[in-house]
């Protein structure tokens, strides 16, 4: 072995002498050497180049896609100026199924075209264009070549063809045809199993034409598995599954490569840029696969829109903002149990109904929001300090009923109290359970939702009313099957003094959500928020001089009525009108420039589109963070995932621009872009690589750091 | 009961057959001998991180990772961080580039490496065991006994030029290990030439 490299070390020394002589040049087992399409060119002109790399017998040298080895060849172009090199055209590979390593090789004698453009000001005269070439050549062993190779070009007032220009002009017809004459298309089959998953490729065939294949380009982040398999397609037609591996990141959206068939023995190759589609065209494909292609909304992935809205509706049940809720409506089933059947049924239909017609509203604010041009995001309506505010004090409400400081179904056909109405047991309360359900838990979007959310906002109007219907489903199911089969119910413990203890302890998450909203408040209020606080303090007064007094005692009826209302009355005059002006928030803009969440945090600039590409004009890697107060999600990521010791450290390290952009109070230019990526609402993270011709890299709703720092490491290169 | 058995025994078939190397999966044992005649069990590493390195001399990637002295630079700093380096060469015995202990012992004082062991696996079962296409390709197995790292050496795939000046996955993968950090990139595409297996 010591004597082959000896050898090829040999060979590179004559090279490196012999390109010096300005000759073609030959290494171990391959001579590499210039050719042009002409002798002489006019100044403006395209000439045509070959790198002709002649191959010893049984040696090869690979493709653009080396395959599971070896090495592209390479060209580095050492060209005078008024002369710039074009990318270079590859001509069809062989397939090498070596041992169980397929690559893909050219053998023999094979030119690759490089255009040559000329400058419309090229003077007279003699040109040298020169380049280094360099390969790796393989046999049972491989041996890495190199070379310098010339030609020279005259300017002149008109152009000759050289000699070499038959052989170039057959090398040009070989080349790969273009794909869009066949109409390539490509989708992916199934969802991926582990780090695999199956992608149907088709196009049209002008006759029969096997055997076919499809030789990929090569990625760093994935690979096209050489496995090809032929799949039945309809007539004119072929369809062909080959198998995705990834390595890291995401699944890849676009692929590209030759798309091979051979009819009558000869090859034929067309080069493809596909667009991965995320299911099938439903009605139209000709590939039949294995899961049976039905009417429109029968297509799988339609199928797994929904069941991931149905998912995420049923997670929604478990999310810290609704919980306390579900705790309401567990109590509801206790004391109902002993009732009949039928009734309890009847309940899990209306509470049921009440997510739905919430659900259905939400669905029609969707379109009607985006029909009047706005765009919408979900969680939208925690944009709205009014809501906010009625908010608050229902939530209050509920947890004070909860603490028993006073009870509105004691006195069974009172239905005033709008916060009690949660936690009463007959049809108006099952429903208003349903709608507080639903008002409570937009905020908590689940990671299933928002792939599902992201697909209903891009939809059409029918669209976004089933999917919200689908998600609504999901969120009173659990709910709607135990009323159904009551025979879960015994599994319920039976109700005594604890369900009072339960009760009283439910408040307190009850009273935490009501913190996190008045958090929110305090965003739109500043200082004067304290006023609310004022507010709620009071309102707890009337609420227990009500229930003390008009509920639980006979005596003081009339005046705790009087009392009770006097406060209440004077409480909102005072504290919500006058000193917090509710219905006119003052809207205190975030200062400008820097903005640190936790002392040596991330020095967040503030996102604009300009920013984006000022930073990106300076060759740095941007980090974008899209974020609003009311997003649990994004607080999760930004404490586990984005403002932690490592991130800060790579971010620093691939010296990036980072960006905040706070969706807290719905920007428009925010929704804008949160739509350009398919979402619906935040969490959104991008990572913009350093070379600015490259698409930003979309991070997942829910992060790790090691996802943040895979994106920008990959960024920084 | 008798089909209860059936089931349960081909379900441990296939699940050894099927024993193959994956990411967060336990990296599947393996019993071999090194050119100097010492019997290796991975299971016995256990506790500490041992590095796999699928090698050829005559590959010109692998070589150039030795001629340059980046190769061994990266065994001695990792061995003397308590780390296990095995390389493995799965060169079958009838392929040119097959070593006989004695060329290996040689090519192993030559080359100065620092590697712990150098394993004989000319029958390839090893490498197949781990799916190695390539050589160089590399394998992380964390204290635990977990597969953390496969793939490319480092990000640059050229047979010629300083390997140091790329951004090395073994390192970083190994650092973030010692340092009781997640492992950020687990997988990337192996490079270089084909392991040259019996066929």
């Amino acid at each position: 072995m010591h004597l082959i490299l000896m050898r090829a070390i040999l060979k590179s020394f004559s090279v490196v002498l012999l390109c010096l002589a300005g000759l073609s040049t030959q290494a171990a087992h391959t001579q590499a050497s210039l050719i042009l399409a002409a002798e002489s060119a006019k100044p403006g002109d395209t000439v045509l180049a070959g790198v002709r790399l002649r191959i010893d017998h049984g040696w090869h040298t690979y493709w653009r896609n080396p395959g599971a080895s070896g090495m592209p060849t390479k060209i580095e172009w050492q060209l005078p100026t008024g002369v710039s090199a074009g990318a270079t055209e590859w001509p069809a590979p062989q397939k090498l199924p070596e041992e169980d390593l397929t690559t893909y090789v050219y053998t023999d004698d094979i030119v690759l075209l490089v255009p040559l453009k000329l400058a419309p000001d090229l003077k007279p005269g003699m040109l040298e264009l020169k380049a280094k070439v360099s390969w790796l050549e393989c046999k049972t062993l491989c041996v890495p070549g190199r070379a310098d190779i010339e030609a020279g070009l005259t300017i002149a007032v008109e152009t000759k063809p050289s000699k070499d220009a038959p052989l170039l002009e057959s090398w040009l017809k070989k080349l790969p045809r273009k794909g869009n004459t066949i109409s390539p298309r490509a989708w992916w089959e199934k969802p991926a199993i582990s780090n695999l998953r199956p992608l149907l490729i088709e196009w049209t065939a002008p006759k029969e034409a096997t055997p076919v294949d499809f030789f990929p380009d090569g990625y760093d982040h994935f690979e096209v598995r050489p496995n090809a398999q032929r799949v039945p397609a309809s007539a004119g037609k072929i369809c062909l599954r080959v198998e995705v591996k990834k390595f890291e990141g995401d699944w890849p959206k676009e692929i590209s490569g030759l798309l091979i068939q051979n009819p009558g023995g000869q090859q034929l190759a067309y080069e493809a840029s596909l667009s991965i589609q995320p299911f099938g065209p439903a009605l139209t494909a000709s590939c039949s696969s294995e899961t049976p292609t039905g009417p429109v909304l029968a297509t799988p992935s339609l199928l797994k829109m929904f069941f991931n809205a149905f998912i995420g509706g049923l997670i929604l049940n478990v999310m810290p903002c609704v919980l306390p809720v579900i705790a309401l409506k567990i109590l509801g089933f206790v004391g109902q149990a002993k009732d009949e059947p039928r009734r309890v049924r009847q309940l899990g239909l209306i509470y049921t109904l009440g997510v739905l017609l919430s659900f259905l509203i939400l669905a029609a604010l969707v379109i009607g929001v985006k029909a009047t041009g706005h765009r919408a995001g979900w969680g939208m309506q925690f944009g709205n300090p009014q809501f906010l505010v009625v908010l608050v004090v229902v939530v209050t409400l509920v947890a004070l009923n909860l603490f028993g400081l006073f009870e509105v179904n004691l006195s069974a056909n009172v239905m005033d109290a709008a916060g009690s109405l949660a936690s009463r047991h007959g049809a108006p309360g099952a429903f208003f359970n349903g709608v507080l359900a639903t008002v409570l838990a937009t905020p908590c979007t689940a990671p299933f939702l928002g792939i599902a959310l992201g697909f209903a906002f891009t939809q059409v109007s029918g669209m976004i009313v089933l999917m919200f219907m689908v998600m609504g489903l999901g969120l009173a199911a659990p709910y709607l099957l135990l009323s159904w089969y009551p025979a879960c119910l015994k599994f319920l413990p039976k109700p005594g003094a604890w369900t009072e203890r339960f009760k009283v302890a439910m408040g307190f998450p009850m009273l935490a959500t009501a913190i996190w909203l008045f958090s929110l408040i305090t965003l739109y209020y500043g200082s004067r928020s304290w006023w609310l606080g004022i507010f709620l303090v009071i309102l707890s007064l009337a609420a227990w001089v009500y229930g003390q007094f008009v509920q639980r005692s006979r005596t003081y009826r009339r005046f705790g009525l009087i009392t009770a209302l006097v406060v209440l009355v004077v409480g909102y005059l005072y504290a919500l009108e006058g000193q917090l002006d509710w219905r006119l928030p003052g809207v205190e803009t975030k200062a400008e420039g820097l903005h640190q969440s936790v002392p040596d945090g991330i020095a967040w600039q503030r996102w604009s589109p300009d920013a984006v590409a000022s930073a990106r004009a300076q060759g740095r890697p941007v980090f974008v963070d899209f974020t609003a107060d009311w997003c649990l999600t994004c607080q999760v990521n930004n404490r586990i995932a984005i403002d932690i010791p490592s991130v800060r450290a790579k971010l620093k390290a691939i010296d990036a621009a980072s960006l905040l952009g706070d969706y807290t109070r719905l920007p428009d230019d925010i929704t804008t872009e949160l739509n350009r990526y398919g979402r619906a609402g935040v969490p959104l993270v991008l990572v913009f690589p350093k070379d600015p011709e490259k698409p930003p890299i979309v991070l997942p709703e829910l992060l790790t750091s090691r996802i943040v720092l895979t994106a920008l490491e990959q960024a920084g290169r | 009961m008798k089909n209860a058995l059936i089931t349960l025994f081909a379900f441990t078939f296939v699940g050894t057959a099927l024993a193959v190397a994956e990411i967060g999966k336990p990296a599947p044992d393996f019993t071999a001998t090194d050119i100097h005649g010492k019997a290796i069990k991975l299971s016995d590493y256990k506790g500490k991180i041992v590095v796999l390195e699928s090698y050829n001399l005559d590959c010109p990637f692998c070589h150039n990772h030795y001629s340059t002295g980046a190769m061994q630079a990266l065994q001695k700093d990792l061995t003397s961080n308590g780390v296990i380096f095995l390389v493995v060469n799965s060169v079958s015995a009838s392929h040119p580039s097959h070593r006989t202990t004695d060329a290996a012992r040689k090519e192993w004082a030559d080359q100065k490496m620092n590697a712990t062991a150098w394993i004989d696996d000319s029958s390839g079962k090893l490498g197949h065991k781990y799916g190695m296409r390539t050589t160089p390709q590399m394998f992380v197995i964390d204290t635990a006994g977990m597969l953390v790292y496969q793939g490319a050496i480092d990000d640059r795939p050229s047979p010629s030029g300083d390997p140091r000046t790329a951004h090395n996955y073994v390192r970083t993968t190994i650092q973030q290990l010692q340092a009781g950090e997640k492992v950020t990139v687990s997988q990337t595409k192996p490079y270089g030439c084909s392991v040259k297996y019996d066929s």
